[in-house]
């Protein structure tokens, strides 16, 4: 074996470079990608199987009825905040926002139900194992805009 | 790559040894606190930061390789092969050219191989769905290598000491 400097073993001040250059970085994608909605049109949801697009409709749609997808011998239910696997609990989501989210996979990860509620264009959920992503599309692009007055 | 037996065993030894690190991050579910596609510990990385240090380039990347072909046959997954391979040579590459530069330490290196993975994972999810969905999550993960980076360095950093009187460290 060939002869190598140890390494150093204490953080130094050109560890903190690195640091500032990966948060720095993650900030910027941020800004970049969480910028708010696409600032036009309505609120959509945008489903894709495979790569390809399989559904679009408008988020309140799932109120009725959730929508059920299949893909790479996995299946997803997308839902509007409502919990249909168990009626008893609250009507909305645990994070109490409305918005869609997938109630039920039986994907190995699982990461696909654990993301949440989406609510905001530009929002997605991704499934790896079925490669099913449920995107959201539109919406106001202004965040501070008023939703709704009421009285 | 001309290899002795000696390194020969070692790497077969710190192969194992990353794949049953492997296993064993699975027992710390960090995307139960962060639900994202691709969360975890990354405590595989120690033994390539231990390998790239202590035994060279070259064999801490036949190390990795050995470690993302099993560890994909070992699950039954086939599909995580492009996403452990994208994440790990990119990782790998990152901390080559860091492991160079003379002032950093392991933290450095761990921290920035830690983000580089992480970009090869989303580049793979990208890649795989045909969507650029994915990056969404960037900004985020990004943030987790910041801990996650520090943790394996400090782990690989105790590993060093600890191993010092060996003589590993010094060929």
């Amino acid at each position: 074996m060939t002869t190598r400097p140890s390494p150093k073993l204490r953080p130094t001040w050109a560890d903190a470079l690195v640091i500032l250059s990966v948060a720095a970085l993650a900030m910027a994608l941020a800004v970049f990608q969480w910028r708010g909605g696409d600032s036009g049109g309505a609120l959509t949801a945008v489903v894709s199987v495979d790569g390809t697009e399989a559904d679009r409709f408008a988020p309140e749609e799932l109120l009725e009825q959730p929508r059920t997808y299949t893909s790479n011998g996995y299946t997803l239910t997308v839902t509007y905040g409502v919990d249909y696997e168990d009626p008893s609990r609250n009507a909305l989501p645990p994070s109490g926002k409305s918005g869609l989210r997938v109630a039920f996979s039986d994907c190995p990860t699982q990461d696909c139900v654990r993301t949440g509620t989406i609510s905001r264009g530009g929002q997605s959920i991704v499934c790896l194992p079925a490669r099913i992503i449920v995107r959201l599309e539109g919406g106001p692009g202004d965040p501070a805009e008023v939703d709704a007055v009421l009285g | 790559m001309k290899l002795t037996t000696t390194q020969l065993t070692l790497c077969a030894l710190l192969t194992a040894m990353a794949l049953a690190l492997s296993y064993l991050e699975n027992l710390f579910p960090l995307a139960l606190a962060i639900p994202i596609p691709g969360v975890k510990l990354g405590l595989a990385n120690v033994v390539t930061l231990f390998a790239l240090f202590a035994l060279g380039p070259g064999e801490a990347l036949l190390i990795l390789l050995a470690r993302c072909f099993l560890g994909s046959l070992f699950a039954g997954n086939v599909n995580a092969l492009l996403f452990s391979l994208l994440g790990g040579l990119c990782a790998m590459g990152t901390m080559i050219l860091l492991a160079r530069r003379r002032g950093l330490s392991v933290y450095g290196v761990s921290v920035g191989g830690a983000a580089a993975h992480n970009c090869g994972q989303i580049a793979a999810a990208v890649l795989t769905l045909g969507s650029r969905a994915p990056l969404y999550y960037l900004p985020v993960l990004l943030a987790v290598s910041l801990l996650t980076g520090g943790l394996t360095g400090l782990a690989a950093a105790c590993l060093f000491r600890g191993l010092r009187h060996t003589g590993l460290m010094n060929g």
